[in-house]
This record gives C-alpha cells, sequence and structure tokens, in this order.
C-alpha cells in the first residue's frame, strides 16, 4: 500500500514536473560595422522548484544542480570573458551588458545563510565545485577576491522575502578562458553541443574572436500562476571578424591580396602603378555559417521545444538570405528580423551574399550606448601611480545616473582623500570641480594586506553632453618574494569596474581589466639578503658587546697580562730555551 | 629671564629657512612626503592624511591596511586646514614641534648632564658646546629640515623623547615619565628607554635630596607613573575610536610584527621579503630580542652614565628598529653633539661620516634606479641601506668606545693617553 502511495507520488511529481519543465535555444546572428559579425547563442531549460529539490533532472544539469544545492545558493551567474567590446563601432551591448563579465572569470552568486561566515564557507564550497566542474581556477578566489557588493547587483530571480540571502561578489581577471572552459558548459547543454545550434561552438573558433563572453545564470523564476521554475539560462555571445574567420583552417595565415585584384582609391595624389591605398569595403562582405563557423548546424536539438523562431538573422531587409532549403522561415517580429526554424535531422547553413547596392538607409540602426567609460592607470614608476575613469556621456538631454563598482587587490593601496574630479563639456574646456558634485553616495570599504581587497562603490551622476574624469593616487605595495607569481615583471591583473545604469532593466557596462606592475625583489637571492644583513647586524651588535664586557688596559699592563697566560708562560720557556743555547754557543767560541 | 641673543638668532633662522624653502619651492613639501627615506607606513603624512579623511567620515581608520599611526594625532590633525590647500598651518606646526625639540636640547645641554652627573663627571668637561650650538646642530641638520618638510609624524615620538630627557635632567621625574609614555603610545619602541631614563631621574633626585630614596621603591613608583599614562593615553583613543582589538593590532600589532615591507632606509624590510616563510617568525622574534637586548647591557655597563645611555640607545634605533628613517638618525645626530668632549677619542669619525655621506647621496640616486629608471634592481637600494647602517652602527661603536675610555681615563689619571689594549 505504501509502496503504491510512494509509486504514485512520483507519478504525480513527474507529471507536474514535465509540465514546466522545458528547454529552448536560439541563435541570433547580426552583422556589425565595420566587418564584424555578432553571434549570439541563448539556451534555456527551466525546471520545477519541486523536483529540483528532490534531485529529479530532466534538462537542468544534474552536475551544476547538486553544487548549487549543497553550497545553498539560491542564485548563481558566472562569467568567461576574453576581448574588448568596441563600443565605438559597435555601438551598445548584447543583452544591455547583463550577460556578460569582466575580462577574465567573474562570479557572483546570492547564498541562503544565517550568518556572513557560513555564507562564506558556502561560497568557497560553491567555488572550489565550480572550479572543478568548469576547469577554471575559481578555486583561487580567496577572501582577497571576494567582495559583497552594496549597490551595483540586484537579485534577478523571485526570491522569497524572507529568505537570508548573502550576495557575495568574485572576480580573476587574469584568467585565460579557453577550450577547457567551453567544453564542461557544453556538456551542461540537453544535446551536449551535438545537435541544435550549440552543434556551431567550437573552440578554435570561438577564441579566436574579437569578443567572447559565456555567461550562465541560475535563478527561480515564479510565473504568475503554477509553481516556481528553477531556470538556467546559458549564453554564448561571440564578435568574429568575418574576413579573419572566413580563413580556411589548414590555410590560416593570411597572404597579400594579388595587385590585379587591389581594389585602389586614384584620388590619391600618390596613387601610381606601384603605389595603392587599399578602399575599404562599403558593401556588406559575403558570409555563411558554415565559412565562418568552418560547419553546418546538425540539425535541431529533438529535446528542445518545437516553437520556432531558433536562428534569428537582424539585419538590412533589402539583404539578400539563402538559407537551406529544408529549413521554415517563420513569422517576422520587425521589419529587420528574419527567423528559421531549424529541420529536425537536416544539416541547415545560412548563406548572406555580398550586396552590390551601398544603400545604407535600410541597415540595422545601431544603437548608442548610454555611456562610455575607460579605466587607465597612469603614472610611472613601480613606487606609485594613479587611477583615472572617464565617464562620457553622449547625450545631449538627459543625465545618467549610475553606480560604479571596482575591487582594488590588497597591493594596490588607494588613497582615497586624493580623489578628485574634472568636468569637460562638448566645448573642450577643462574644470576641476569637487568631486561631491558628481558622487551622490560612497561605500568605501579599505583593503587589508593578505586578508581583503579594497571595495569602492560610487554612486555618480553624469551631466549630458561632458565628459567626467575622476582620479585618485596609490601605492603599490612590495610584496614578500614567494607571494610574486613566476612572472612577477609581467605585472599583475586588476579587476575591471562594474558600472550600472539606473534604468527599468538596468545596464551594465564593464571596463576593461588593467595591469599593474608592483617593485620586485631579486628572487635569486635569499641566502645572500640573509647573510648579508646578518653580518651587518652580527658586526654592530659584537663590537658593541666587545666593548661592553672587556676592560682597558695600557700597551705594557698588556703584555704584563700576556706573560701570565699559558700561552705567554709558553713562549716564555721558548725565549728562554733560546737564549740558553746562544749562549752556549757563544761560550764555544 | 634675559632672552639668550644667540638661541633667539638661532631659532629664527631655522624657522625663516624652513618657511623659505616652503615658499621657495611649493612642491617641496610633498615630494619629499613621498621619499621612502623621510617616510615609513607608520609616520607617512599622507598616510595620515587619508586615516584623518576617512575619520572625518566616520569609518574607522584602522580597518584598512593605510593607516596604523596613533589615534591621538587624529583629531589633533583634523583641527588643522586641509593640508593640500592651505599647506601653511601644517608647515608652521612642524617648524614650531622642531623649535620645541631644539629648546628641550638647549635645556639638556644647559644642565651639563653629559658631562658631569652623579656618579661621574669627565675629565674633559671643559670641552664642551653650549646650549645654541648643540640646537643650531639639531635645527640646520638637513636631515632634520627634510624631516620637518616631509611632514613625517616621527617627530611627535622625537618630542616625547626629547622632553622626557629634559625633564629628567631639571628633576621633574614624573614630567619625565609622562613625556616618555606619549612617546611609547606614539611608536612602541622609546618604551625601552625606560631603564636609562628611571636610572638618570633617580641620580637627579638623589644629588638634590639629602637622603637618596630607596631605588626599588623609586622605580617601582616611576614604573607605575608611566604605564598609566600609557593607559590613561589608549583609554583616550579608545574613546576616540571604539573598536580595541583592531586598533590595537593595525598600530602596535603592525609596528611589531612588520607586515608592511615597503622599502625604508633600515635592514628589516629586504630581509622580510627574502626570508623563507617558514623562519618568518622565528626572525621576527630575533630581531625584535636583539633590538632590545641593547638596553639592558648599556645600562649596565654605563650606570654611571645614564644620559649617554640614552644617546646610544637613540642610536641604535636608527638602525635596527623596523620602520626607520632619517627622522631618526636627526634625533640620534641632535643629542650626539652634547658629547663634544668624546669626539676627540674617537678612532673612525671620517671613515663612518664618509659611509654615511656616500650613503644618504647614493641611496635616492640607486631608488631611483631601481623603482623609476628600471636600470637597476632592488640590491642597489639595498647594498645602500647596509652601506647606511654600517656607518651608523659604527660611529655607534666609536662613541661608546670614546665614553668608556674616557671613563677609564678618569679612573686612571696617571695613564691619560697612553695606547690602550682591550683584554
Amino acid at each position: 500500500m505504501i509502496i503504491f502511495f510512494i509509486v504514485a507520488l512520483i507519478l504525480a511529481a513527474l507529471s507536474a514536473g514535465s509540465a514546466a519543465s522545458n528547454y529552448h535555444e536560439n541563435l541570433l546572428l547580426q552583422p556589425l560595422p565595420p566587418s564584424s559579425l555578432l553571434a549570439s547563442f541563448n539556451f534555456k531549460s527551466n525546471t520545477t522548484q519541486t523536483s529540483f529539490e528532490q534531485q529529479h533532472f530532466r534538462y537542468f544539469p544534474r552536475a551544476l544542480g547538486q553544487i548549487l544545492q549543497h553550497a545553498n545558493t539560491r542564485e548563481l551567474h558566472l562569467r568567461f570573458t576574453t576581448g574588448r567590446w568596441d563600443s565605438e563601432s559597435w555601438g551598445s551591448r548584447p543583452w544591455d551588458g547583463a550577460k556578460e563579465g569582466g575580462t577574465g572569470v567573474e562570479l557572483w552568486a546570492w547564498i541562503e545563510a544565517t550568518d556572513d561566515e557560513t555564507a562564506f564557507s558556502k561560497w568557497i564550497t560553491l567555488t572550489q565545485s565550480l572550479s572543478g566542474l568548469f576547469c577554471a581556477s575559481l578555486n583561487f578566489i580567496d577572501s582577497t577576491r571576494t567582495t559583497r557588493p552594496v549597490a551595483s547587483f540586484e537579485p534577478t530571480g523571485d526570491h522569497i522575502a524572507s529568505g537570508n540571502l548573502h550576495l557575495l561578489h568574485g572576480t580573476l581577471p587574469g584568467e585565460v578562458v579557453c577550450t577547457e572552459n567551453l567544453t564542461p558548459f557544453l556538456k551542461l547543454l540537453p544535446c551536449k553541443g551535438k545537435a541544435g545550434v550549440a552543434s556551431l561552438l567550437d573552440g578554435h573558433k570561438l577564441f579566436d574572436a574579437a569578443w567572447q563572453s559565456m555567461a550562465i545564470d541560475v535563478r527561480p523564476v515564479c510565473p504568475s500562476e503554477g509553481e516556481c521554475l528553477v531556470q538556467v539560462d546559458q549564453t554564448v555571445d561571440i564578435v568574429m571578424d568575418i574576413e579573419r574567420s572566413k580563413r580556411p583552417r589548414g590555410n590560416p595565415i593570411p597572404r597579400p591580396v594579388p595587385n590585379d585584384k587591389l581594389d585602389c582609391d586614384t584620388s590619391k595624389p600618390y596613387h601610381a602603378r606601384d603605389t595603392c591605398y587599399p578602399l575599404e569595403k562599403t558593401a556588406g562582405k559575403s558570409w555563411s555559417i558554415s565559412e565562418l563557423f568552418g560547419r553546418t548546424i546538425s540539425g535541431s536539438c529533438p529535446l528542445a521545444d518545437g516553437q520556432g523562431e531558433t536562428v534569428c538573422l537582424r539585419t538590412s531587409p533589402l539583404q539578400e538570405v539563402r538559407p537551406s532549403p529544408d529549413s521554415v522561415e517563420a513569422s517576422v517580429s520587425d521589419q529587420f528580423t528574419r527567423c528559421y526554424t531549424l529541420p529536425s535531422s537536416e544539416s541547415f547553413d545560412l548563406d548572406v551574399p555580398e550586396q552590390v547596392s551601398a544603400a545604407t538607409d535600410n541597415d540595422v540602426p545601431l544603437e548608442e550606448p548610454v555611456l562610455h567609460a575607460e579605466r587607465t592607470i597612469v603614472g610611472h614608476g613601480q613606487e606609485r601611480g594613479g587611477m583615472r575613469i572617464i565617464f562620457n556621456n553622449p547625450s545631449t538631454e538627459k543625465t545618467v545616473d549610475f553606480i560604479y563598482f571596482e575591487t582594488l587587490p590588497w597591493f594596490l593601496r588607494p588613497y582615497i582623500h586624493t580623489l578628485q574630479a574634472t568636468i569637460t563639456g562638448r566645448d573642450g574646456v577643462r574644470q576641476q570641480v569637487p568631486a561631491s558634485e558628481f558622487i551622490k553616495e560612497t561605500y568605501y570599504r579599505p583593503g587589508i594586506d593578505r586578508e581583503r581587497g579594497t571595495q569602492l562603490e560610487l554612486a555618480l551622476s553624469v551631466p549630458p553632453a561632458s565628459t567626467v574624469t575622476l582620479t585618485y593616487d596609490f601605492e603599490k605595495a612590495i610584496l614578500r618574494y614567494t607571494e610574486y607569481p613566476p612572472d612577477a615583471n609581467r605585472g599583475f591583473n586588476v579587476a575591471p569596474a562594474v558600472i550600472k545604469i539606473a534604468a527599468a532593466k538596468p545596464i551594465y557596462i564593464r571596463t576593461t581589466s588593467l595591469l599593474l606592475q608592483l617593485p620586485t625583489p631579486d628572487f635569486s637571492m635569499p641566502y645572500n639578503v640573509i647573510i648579508l644583513t646578518s653580518t651587518v647586524i652580527a658586526l654592530a651588535f659584537g663590537s658593541i658587546f666587545n666593548l661592553l664586557v672587556r676592560r682597558f688596559v695600557t700597551t705594557e699592563e698588556a703584555a704584563a697580562l700576556q706573560a701570565q697566560t699559558l700561552k705567554g708562560r709558553l713562549g716564555g720557556k721558548i725565549v728562554a730555551l733560546r737564549d740558553r743555547i746562544r749562549g752556549k754557543s757563544a761560550k764555544v767560541e | 629671564m634675559p632672552i639668550d641673543r644667540r638661541k633667539a638668532a638661532v631659532f629664527g633662522g631655522a624657522l625663516a629657512l624652513r618657511l623659505l624653502l616652503l615658499l621657495l619651492f611649493p612642491s617641496l613639501p610633498d615630494l619629499l612626503t613621498g621619499r621612502v627615506e623621510v617616510s615609513t607606513p607608520v609616520t607617512s603624512f599622507k598616510r595620515l592624511q587619508e586615516g584623518l579623511f576617512l575619520y572625518n567620515r566616520n569609518v574607522s581608520p584602522y580597518d584598512g591596511g593605510v593607516f596604523h599611526q596613533a589615534p591621538l594625532l587624529l583629531p589633533i590633525f583634523s583641527l588643522l586646514p586641509n593640508a593640500h590647500q592651505y599647506p601653511l598651518p601644517t608647515a608652521l606646526l612642524y617648524s614650531l614641534i622642531d623649535l620645541l625639540n631644539a629648546n628641550a636640547l638647549v635645556t639638556i645641554s644647559d644642565s651639563a648632564q653629559a658631562v658631569s652627573g652623579r656618579l661621574y663627571t669627565s675629565i674633559r668637561k671643559q670641552i664642551k658646546w653650549d646650549g645654541a650650538v648643540v640646537a643650531a646642530w639639531f635645527l640646520f641638520n638637513p636631515f632634520t629640515i627634510a624631516t620637518c618638510l616631509g611632514r613625517s609624524t616621527a617627530v611627535f615620538t622625537s618630542t616625547g623623547i626629547l622632553y622626557a630627557l629634559s625633564a629628567a635632567v631639571q628633576g621633574q621625574s614624573l614630567n619625565a615619565m609622562f613625556a616618555l609614555g606619549l612617546a611609547s603610545y606614539l611608536s612602541i619602541y622609546p618604551a625601552l628607554l625606560f631603564i636609562p631614563l628611571v636610572l638618570l631621574c633617580y641620580d637627579r633626585h638623589a644629588q638634590r635630596s639629602p637622603s637618596p630614596p630607596s631605588p626599588v621603591l623609586f622605580v617601582a613608583k616611576h614604573f607605575l607613573v608611566f604605564l598609566s599614562s600609557i593607559l590613561a593615553l589608549l583609554g583616550i583613543s579608545l574613546l576616540i575610536i571604539g573598536d580595541f582589538p583592531t586598533l590595537i593590532s593595525a598600530t602596535y600589532g603592525f609596528q611589531l610584527l612588520v607586515p608592511d615591507l615597503t622599502p625604508n632606509i633600515g635592514l628589516w624590510w629586504y630581509f622580510f621579503i627574502e626570508i623563507f616563510d617558514s623562519f618568518r617568525d622565528f626572525f621576527l622574534g630575533v630581531f625584535w630580542l636583539h633590538l632590545t637586548a641593547y638596553a639592558g647591557s648599556l645600562s649596565v655597563r654605563l650606570r654611571r652614565q645614564p644620559l649617554f645611555v640614552v644617546t646610544s640607545l637613540l642610536g641604535i634605533f636608527a638602525v635596527f628598529k623596523p620602520y626607520p628613517s632619517i627622522a631618526d638618525a636627526s634625533l640620534y645626530f641632535a643629542v650626539l653633539p652634547l658629547y663634544r668632549h668624546l669626539f676627540p677619542l674617537m678612532r673612525y669619525t671620517f671613515f663612518s661620516v664618509s659611509a654615511l655621506l656616500y650613503a644618504s647621496l647614493l641611496g635616492p640616486a640607486f631608488y631611483h634606479l631601481w623603482i623609476y629608471a628600471g636600470s637597476g634592481n632592488a640590491n642597489f637600494f639595498y647594498a645602500i641601506t647596509l652601506v647606511w647602517s654600517l656607518g651608523l652602527s659604527l660611529i655607534l661603536a666609536d662613541t661608546i668606545f670614546a665614553a668608556l675610555r674616557d671613563e677609564w681615563e678618569q679612573e686612571n689619571p696617571d695613564k691619560r693617553g697612553k695606547t690602550v689594549k682591550q683584554v
């Protein structure tokens, strides 16, 4: 009877689970000026809260689910990023920057715990486990790299209000993201990258891109009706250089274009038979999925829900597009977007030929970013330096309000009292103003040597059509020689700053990571230093104590004293003996 | 009291020189503040400014890795206007502190305790500089001027020590203990001066009163005063800051355990960069033990000249303390002219003075080569700090030799001027 009851319960749970569990994948391709292509992969799977807690995983990756349960993690965001998003030519960021991280690895999570210590120990458990799962050095996120941001991040999931959640944030700016991180990422997908759009993801192409970002977000979602879900959202965004990606894999070295195929600018005064100023191609270059990724999409993932719009292309409506014949063009949501449903078993390719007409009116309009931010280290020498952060508000009417968040390693000691602000209008006039004019709120937690890093959060507002520059001084600490990495003179990575622009859906911008040069000792001579310093100390100690424990005598007294010692007496006897022998020999003569 | 014209001239000249340097080279204070020879992590004015900034914004300045100085400095400096915008008040304060120190030196010199005390009077007591000359040696010493313009907070410790000495030679033994308590509160190492200072106080007391008090009672009483003055200052600090464990570990813990290895002219920083991790704690103990070993032994051997013991200990601190700077050297060179009568007995004056000059000229150059030019490495600066320490310890050993020889000649007047040996 009991067994029957349990079976019935499991069946009920299964049916309930399967009703809400689903998996959806999607690929968006968008050419970017001048000759790049943004490929944005998105994989989303849901599972109900109950089946998640009962460890009944269907689409949700079991490996990840168990780690989250073990570490009491309610919401997780993990980012692997390389390269730099060129907002000057590519416009605003995909997903409004919400699905990207700073260069290297960035991880933040909401952990349920009763107090800060428990939360931190759970956080360490989480980083250690994720480190193993993703083959990344996440286990190096220790107390010096962990911060608790106050205003920069908000939970995106629907959490129980009473939950005792702790937000912890850690970055590894020096981590090199590569194929060993992609493989476990693909393993988490229901189709493991064997079918569906994920079959395009290949380490050779992905990490050859100008910019790439892999993201994993896990969060609880509670729809207005029905059971709460746990959603895992995996994203890969890459910006490929079309020209570079089209090079065949077997022959990747670029060769000079033959003279007769060069397109020269004949208006240049120096243009001649043997000198050429090559013209940029204004029209979009031709490309196809198989050319760029080196393979085609091998059919749709059978586990994905059948709703269309799997592969979408965002380009000018005049652009001619040749999809594989088996695919079905789905309904078009706006004039620039075209979507295709993948054939279930046939491979899918998309061919975009070169467009002859150079009319740019119909191109996809690029969205201007709300804010440009840039952070650099200024000054020279290995003793001290300065940080300079430039915020540029391109809008002519609107003031931008945002939170600026940065974490600094402990060996970079900022002097926050030197924080200064200058503002430059569009007329180019620089003006020194008190920083409090832009900084509405400050949260500052200074770092402690070998214990924790510095955390700085500023609530800033930049007036329209102006550039605000913040500067502050810092000092570089010198470390113990064992604390330097093997390539000490390369420098240390400083994590990128995170900027959260207040909006209905917050926009995130990250600056590039920085390289900090520290003074280095000579690594080759610990023994010599120990010996030389000890010698100087021994010399002083020896000479002073020598003076203190001995007494003065005149040289005559010293000779007399000398005579009383054993050595002196022996010497005296020898002299006497010698004298006697001499005396004898004198007598004989 | 008639105004001593020479003293007034020296003091006025020193003040004028400091203000003139400030007016002629307005960027000089900031330049000197940034020099590792002038500012150490425990005396840097820039770090004090950062601590002050946090303190004025109700953030605990000790909950961070930058500020490690005594909490009492915070309310004092928050009274001054911002040193960046108005550098003059701060410069004036530091110049006045220098003049105060010089005044204490004049008092010590005028008391003639250096040449004749209760138990000992030198046979060379006529060879002596008067107060104005001693003050001039201090005030016009380039190390003192650099420390003053660099606004190092070590000068407050120097004031404490010099006032303790001046009160002691005047027989105000309780004032001396208070002043030493203040100096020890600011940076712990002056506490090691307690033994010779209490001996000096005892000698002065015994010289005046017809029946000398019991030495044990006298020392116990003064130790209590010394301890209670430190405790009182710590109590006030507790009222200012609140978080006592953090305060103690960020100030005294920092000075004792030497976690910050910023280069300075001392011997500790490079040694503790290069030492193997497993031996770090052991050598930390050895270095501190070495520093404390001198106080007792010098006091025993030179019992008859406690003021000279204090002088020698100041020299030893200038070489062997964890974060030494030229401020410590300038304090040693300030009290050394009191012993003018020992100079003829010194043997290696030329060599040690040349070593010091060599180190002070080449030190900044080699530091530049290492940090800025990149054409030298850390060993360049390290070698110079070795030379500096060697030169200072040579002077130290030489003056101790001279003092002992002076005592010996006083005991054996017939052997004056003869060559001696030590057995």
